[in-house]
């Protein structure tokens, strides 16, 4: 017999035992910076990116501290278009949480309705729907990301398709595999033997219970989604050239690396990096937080 | 007049924890004599099993032996280091656990980890470690040791597991095994062989053994002196026969009360100083039962079809595969209860009584045969089977599960009542502080969550649950198996006094037969999915026709 | 074991069918061929030829058929770019791929591996979170960042290593290796440091994880009580219990890696697979996408139908099909 030590804990305490470790705190603190940041861009930026009047050629490819025709200071320097890169970072950092969070919330949605579904119907669909999610994960995100985003052409819309169609089946199997364990658990049992109907056992016992796995599911994903959506910009599959995506400028960095001109590509790779590992490091203590296997 | 072979004395373990000191062995003295078992008796959380692994120095942090002595023919063992007491683990003292799916590596084979065992102490080539082990086996009384040694766990049951796990313990000849509940995943009558089994191995190998255990009985039926902890204390100790005739401490005596095997059926056990006021429950008279065939269950049969893969099915009917044989859990079972009745389903582990509860319950649908209630039906009929009636309600087995744990108890209880139109979201409230007065429960935890409650109250909070719908039949799962005996017996009481208040039909499976025999007027013995006897109370315990029955009732630990 | 074996050769037979099915479809509704094949300014006479000649006007199902029976037959086309034969131009990139990619997950393994038992079996410790920090890190920043920054670090700073292409190969078996001369080592090192790292990371967190709850159970508490060395505990019962999930994603890697080589190898210029199906996308080459995701979908059901093997040699509770 084993005894379930997973606890319901309040939200309050979930958050007293996230701020005893510095480390998640400090990355939920930047992650918080960079949020403002990305979302105020247009008030923060000296330089609208997408205004392509605004760029001047005699600008192009300044190092960093160089006063441009403008008048200011591109305290990260310019990249080959002229384009301030501080605000074409900030303006970078939208654009990937943009993409990250609405490709994550889409997969997510479509991860554990089908997921929890599959667990609960079981039978065929559930056979079928998880063959599927199983053949489809033997194939790597990059590939399939890569392969639907050149099908498709370049755009937002476009690539968003493409993190979908490439991160969901992460979503569905492990939806299906907490709901499948919460499916044979006593209390569901409880409530089908009341009887409740189905659909009220999968919403109101199921799926939150099969919340804190996906949650978990969800942090990685949206970072490897805003890490995933650079590199296709940086392959030239991804964003058109005129959004100012920070894959596509560390792709137009590439060519000036070797001639000393490095900071086109590592101030836009800086910040990628600064935000994924924000994430991440937030995803690994809610991970953590959440796993009672590690709980004693 | 010699030293013991093992002598503890004011034993101290501690853990610290954030939230302070927890005080898990606080100042226990005991000592062992050469070829003596010692049974050692708690409820959990009483520290006896942290006392076993103080014994080897074997404490997880953040607990530590914070003072005391252990001495082991003389040499003390607490402040030792590392490589020493490693030296002593195995070879002088000697530990089994008490799931032994648990303990032994699934991926290694029974040679390759007796092997590991014994090279940790000598060097040993690897046809003599062979050699040992297939003695070793041997000892144990497995059938055929030279091949089962090369066996892996999985292909053992779970007793020959447990008989694994033994000769690991014995193979450098220990001073003293400590074993730690090691018959409690076991079923009845594995357990009476496994008894039997150590006693005279400790006879013959001339050992010590500490005997570990929640169970009275199987402690007293092994151990010729006990030892009884309660709270990281030893508060009683002396000869078995004598503490359980006249125990001294009021712990022992109230754990005594407790058990249904020594008070009469049907009378309310004593359940220790937290019990909750109740009349004294008398058994209702069978007489009264008007309707015979209250819960009738016509030739049920359930077969469980392996899970398969569409690929695997297509690969059956293409004949490539053999097809994998579905397993039958319920075999033709034609069963009645009367209204009113308690009807007792007993049976081993994986006879099929759990899943004949399920679909008495109708969360199982029958493969084939019908179960009706009051003659009508419990579940549809079709492909899409759906439970018509409200009647029949469940309690489960484990408390910590059967709750949903991300909703307030009282939204839990209420969620069936409102579904039925038993009662409004309006007055849920006060119906909700209705039924958990019922169960002797504070109407104000209705807004706590399933894990601020203890397993007892967890297990009135399910029958609160049950009892909210209005049912005439409660199917209980072994709803006691899980509890320490004090709390076992309020949960008991608290069965005898609804039954009788509400005039409840129950279905009460479990496979304590002792509980069983106090709780029920009729009992259905089950073995591998077929109902092989059905009789009055009486005539099963007393006079049981079946060889089987009367196994399972031999194989019983008796107290003194 | 041998019916688990067919079952599985008979899956992937499937899987196969249906993966080709998927591919031409896919392939099939974006871009259209002719324009790539022929330049704007051709007669409509010389127009209808060609697609004739490529069987472009036949219904889509018949151009199924001949594409799955010449499949069969091992004809992948001919590449409209390069004018050659598929088969002969991946079998040409093949080997180099294949190289880097083994390179990466050795590296990968050898070092994470170690590195996350110890971090799973000291997890209070300084190093054990240095390192979990270390692999958050790996796999936080893109490889194709890290790729960038090696070589402007290695090759442009300090100018040790090249900064790109294969370098002097050895011909062995008629496959030219790089890693066999000390030129071609040199080129191979940074494109497998960088393919790596990513790996790495992931190895590390999964030993870890797997170490930590291995060493939380009973089976461990009961080899400590027979007195066995905390070593031979690691080595005999811990490696063994993790084993077979790092099996599988061993296996898996391998394959995703291949797959993760189409960014290392446009950073360093490797002459491999990955640059020769991001070529062929932007230049529309359609037998070359088809025979890359053809090739690609029967590696993995390779790699897959292997692990499953590996597993049921790992683990005996699947082999003797007993126990759950």
């Amino acid at each position: 017999m084993t005894l379930s030590v997973e606890k319901a804990r309040t939200s309050s305490d979930f958050w007293a035992e996230f701020a005893r470790h510095p480390v998640a705190v400090i990355a939920a603190v930047i992650l918080l910076v960079v949020i403002v940041l990305a979302v105020f861009a247009p008030l923060i930026a000296p330089q609208d990116p997408y205004d392509l009047s605004s760029l001047v050629m005699r600008d192009a490819r300044r190092a960093p501290g160089y006063i441009g025709t403008a008048g200011y200071t591109h305290i990260l320097g310019t990249d080959s278009q002229g384009r301030d890169l501080f605000s074409a970072i900030l303006y970078g950092l939208r654009i990937s949480l943009e993409m990250g969070l609405l490709a994550g919330a889409i997969a997510f949605s479509i991860g554990a309705l089908v997921g929890c579904t599959a667990a609960y119907v079981g039978g065929r669909f559930e056979a079928l729907v998880m063959r599927l999610v199983d053949l489809q994960l033997s194939f790597p995100a990059i590939l399939l990301a890569f392969v639907v985003a050149a099908l498709l052409g370049q755009g937002k819309g476009q690539l968003i398709v493409a993190l979908v169609f490439s991160q969901y089946a992460y979503f569905v199997r492990t939806a299906h595999g907490a709901a499948a364990v919460e499916r044979n658990k006593d209390y569901v049992e409880a409530a089908l033997s009341v009887p409740m109907s189905g659909w009220f056992v999968v919403t109101r016992h199921i799926l939150p219970n099969a919340l804190p796995p996906l949650i978990v599911v969800a942090t990685v994903q949206v970072a490897s989604a805003i890490s995933l959506e650079a590199t296709l910009s940086f392959l030239g599959v991804g964003l058109p050239p005129t959004e100012p995506s920070l894959g596509m400028l560390i792709s137009g960095g590439f060519q000036y690396l070797l001639s000393g001109r490095y900071w086109i590509s590592i101030y836009p790779g800086v910040a990628l990096i600064i935000l994924i590992m924000a994430i991440n490091l937030v995803g690994d203590q809610v991970r953590s937080q959440l796993n009672p296997r590690l709980k004693r | 007049m010699t030293a013991p072979l093992l002598e503890v004395t004011d034993l101290c373990t501690y853990f610290e924890a954030r939230t302070g000191t927890v005080k898990s062995v606080d100042g226990i003295s005991l000592h062992l004599e050469k070829g003596e078992i010692l049974g050692l008796v708690g409820e959990s959380g009483s520290g006896k099993s942290i006392t076993g692994f103080s014994l080897i120095g074997l404490i997880d942090k953040p607990g530590r032996i914070v003072s005391g002595s252990i001495k082991l023919d003389g040499r003390e063992l607490v402040g030792l280091s590392e490589p020493e007491l490693r030296k002593i683990r195995g070879r002088d003292i000697a530990m089994v656990f008490q799931d032994p799916m648990m303990t032994l590596n699934p991926v290694l084979t029974v040679l390759d980890q007796m092997t590991l065992a014994l090279q940790a102490h000598e060097r040993i080539s690897d046809a003599d470690a062979r050699l040992r082990a297939v003695e070793a086996l041997r000892k144990v009384r497995i059938v055929d040791p030279e091949q089962k040694v090369d066996f892996y766990p999985h292909q053992f049951s779970g007793g020959m597991r447990q008989r694994v796990a033994i000769a690991i313990a014995l193979l450098h000849r220990p001073k003293i095994v400590i074993a730690d509940e090691p018959t409690t995943a076991l079923d009845v009558s594995v357990q009476a062989e496994i008894l039997v089994e150590v006693k005279s191995l400790v006879a013959e190998l001339g050992i010590s053994m500490i005997w570990i255990s929640h169970d009275l009985a199987t402690v007293a039926s092994i151990s010729k002196r006990i030892a009884v902890m309660k709270a990281g204390k030893i508060v009683e100790t002396g000869l078995a026969s004598e503490v359980l005739r006249t125990p001294s401490h009021p712990y022992t005596q109230s754990l005594l009360d407790a058990l249904p095997s020594r008070s009469k059926p049907g009378q309310r056990l004593g359940a220790g100083a937290n019990d909750i006021d109740g009349e004294s429950a008398a058994r209702p008279i069978a007489a009264a039962m008007a309707d015979p065939s209250f819960v009738a269950m016509d030739g049920l049969v359930k077969v469980f079809e392996q899970k398969r893969g569409f690929w695997a099915r297509l690969g059956e009917r293409s004949g490539l595969l053999k097809s994998k044989k579905p397993v039958l859990a319920v075999e033709n079972v034609d069963l009645t209860i009367a209204k009113g009745e308690a009807l007792g389903l007993v049976g081993e582990s994986g006879s099929g009584k759990s899943t004949l509860g399920r679909i008495v319950c109708g969360i199982y649908q029958p493969t084939e045969g019908r179960i009706t209630l009051n003659n009508s039906p419990v579940m549809s009929a079709g492909p899409q089977p759906r439970k018509l009636t409200t009647n029949v309600q469940m309690i489960f087995q484990d408390p910590f599960a059967s709750l949903d744990p991300r909703r307030t108890i009282g939204q839990s209880i209420a969620e069936g009542p409102i579904a039925h139109g038993l009662t409004s979201k309006a007055e849920a409230r006060s119906y909700v502080a209705e039924w958990l007065k019922a169960v002797s429960l504070d109407p104000a935890f209705a807004d706590r969550y399933p894990h601020q409650f203890s397993g007892g109250q967890r297990q009135r909070i399910a029958i609160a649950r049950a009892l909210a719908m209005r049912p005439d039949v409660i199917v209980c799962d072994e709803p006691v198996a899980s509890l320490d005996v004090s709390i076992q017996a309020q949960i008991l009481n608290l069965l005898l006094q609804l039954r009788k208040e509400l005039g409840l039909t129950l279905l009460f499976i479990s496979h304590d037969l002792s509980v069983v025999r106090h709780l029920c007027d009729r009992v259905a013995v089950m073995y591998r999915g077929k109902i092989i006897e059905v009789g009055t109370a009486e005539e099963i315990f007393d006079a049981p026709q079946e060889a089987y029955t009367r196994a399972l009732l031999n194989a019983i630990p008796k107290l003194a | 074991m041998v019916a688990f074996i067919v079952r599985r050769l008979w899956q992937a037979a499937l899987v196969m069918l249906v993966m080709s099915l998927l591919v031409f479809l896919g392939v099939f509704v974006i871009g259209n061929p002719v324009d790539v094949l022929i330049s704007p300014d051709a007669t409509q006479d010389i127009r209808n030829r060609v697609i004739a000649q490529y069987g472009l006007d036949l219904p889509i199902w018949q151009q199924y058929l001949h594409f799955a029976s010449n499949l069969l037959h091992g004809d992948l086309g001919r590449s409209f770019v390069y004018n050659m034969p598929v088969s002969q131009l991946i079998a040409s990139r093949f080997p180099a791929t294949m190289e880097l990619a083994v390179i990466a997950v050795l590296l990968a393994s050898l070092i994470g591996i170690p590195l996350g038992i110890y971090a799973g079996y000291k997890p209070e410790s300084w190093t054990a979170k240095v390192i979990m920090a270390l692999s958050i890190l790996g796999f936080s920043v893109p490889t194709f960042w890290i790729g960038l920054m090696l070589i402007m670090v290695f090759a442009v700073q300090l100018g040790i290593m090249p900064a790109g292409g294969r370098g002097e190969t050895i011909s062995v078996f008629g496959v030219p290796l790089s890693f066999l001369t000390f030129d071609g080592m040199r080129h191979l090192i940074l494109p497998a440091v960088n393919l790596s790292l990513f790996k790495m990371s992931m190895m590390i967190r999964l030993a870890a994880s797997g170490t930590r709850e291995v060493m939380l159970t009973d089976t461990i508490k009961f080899a400590r009580a027979a007195g066995i060395h905390e070593w031979t505990i690691l080595r005999r019962h811990v490696l063994r219990l993790i084993s077979i999930p790092l099996v599988t994603v061993f296996g898996l890697e391998l394959g995703s890696t291949i797959a993760f080589a189409v960014v290392t190898e446009t950073i360093y210029s490797w002459p491999g697979l990955g640059k020769l199906i991001i070529d062929s996308i932007t230049s529309l080459d359609r037998p070359v996408m088809v025979a890359y995701l053809m090739l690609v979908s029967l590696m993995f059901i390779t790699i897959n139908l292997i692990v499953d093997l590996a597993y049921a040699v790992l683990d005996p509770r699947m082999r003797h099909g007993g126990g759950k």
